[in-house]
């Protein structure tokens, strides 16, 4: 598995739910809502013989809005849903990839994050990703 | 002495190469034992018997024609010739090879991973030891 590519297909997924900005890396400035896709926490090679399966954990979050808002409550919950047309874990999950063979949203936790002074919730979904070796 | 990681092990069964969904093998050699011992000895006597040995393998399952599926299910119950490399493919290194009987093939599925497989295999008559060519 390529790095960039695995952030790039997961990115380009959930921007197919609507109203979500995706970004597939740590940009410097977000407009939420949004999802960034951030650099995994581990890789692991070598799973099977012959460089047949790699694995990693791929953190992405969700900056939704203001953690004071009901509105941003409804937002986030909408996102972190086991199905629906917004659910993270539903869409990324349906997707087809050619840069990894599977991924299943694994968890998710919550957080508030400050960005130019305003406290936003914060959804991060802990990906697990597994693809071949070699490509 | 060099140590040697398992991971470019490769194992073929009845010609197919199932080592990039494996992760897990083992194979032992073993024999029988006799007891011989007679009157007036303090321990046992022993005299060896027949070879035996035992062969299994497993992985991550895959939903290609290449996979373990596919590829060893259809043949629970039959003979396969094994080709084991413990230390991969090239020249000098070891290779055993042996006539086995693939005594099952087992799915597990666990909730929160992927799909994982077994196969267990009984080798039969010699185990033909030698370095690849």
């Amino acid at each position: 598995m390529n790095l960039a590519a695995v952030m790039d297909a997961v990115s380009a997924r959930a921007d197919t739910i609507a109203g979500l900005r995706c970004y597939a890396w740590p940009v410097a400035k977000v407009t939420p809502p949004a999802l960034i896709v951030s650099y995994p926490e581990d890789i692991t090679f070598d799973e099977t013989y012959g460089r047949g399966m790699d694995r990693m954990t791929l953190p992405a979050v969700a900056v939704v809005g203001k953690a004071s808002d009901r509105t941003a409550r409804d937002l986030v919950a909408a996102y972190c849903n086991g199905s629906g047309a917004s659910s993270v874990k539903q869409v990324l999950e349906s997707g087809t990839y050619t840069a990894f063979h599977h991924v299943r949203v694994a968890s998710i936790e919550f957080d508030v994050v400050s960005i130019a002074g305003v406290d936003y919730i914060a959804a991060l979904f802990t990906l697990d990703i597994a693809g071949s070796g070699t490509s | 002495m060099t140590l040697v990681h398992s991971k470019s092990t490769v194992i073929t069964v009845g010609g197919a190469d199932l080592s990039a969904f494996t992760n897990e093998s083992s194979f032992g050699r073993k024999a029988d034992k006799h007891d011989v011992t007679t009157y007036g000895k303090n321990d046992h006597v022993y005299a060896p018997g027949l070879g035996d040995g035992d062969f299994s393998m497993g992985g991550v399952y895959d939903n290609s024609v290449t996979g373990p599926r596919d590829v060893l299910e259809p043949l629970v119950g039959t003979m396969v010739t094994v080709i084991r490399k413990p230390e991969g493919t090239g020249s000098g290194l070891p290779q055993d090879s042996f006539s086995s009987l693939l005594e099952e093939y087992v799915e597990t599925s666990p909730v929160t991973d992927y799909v994982k497989w077994t196969a267990k295999f009984q080798p039969s008559d010699a185990v033909t030891s030698t370095n690849q060519v």
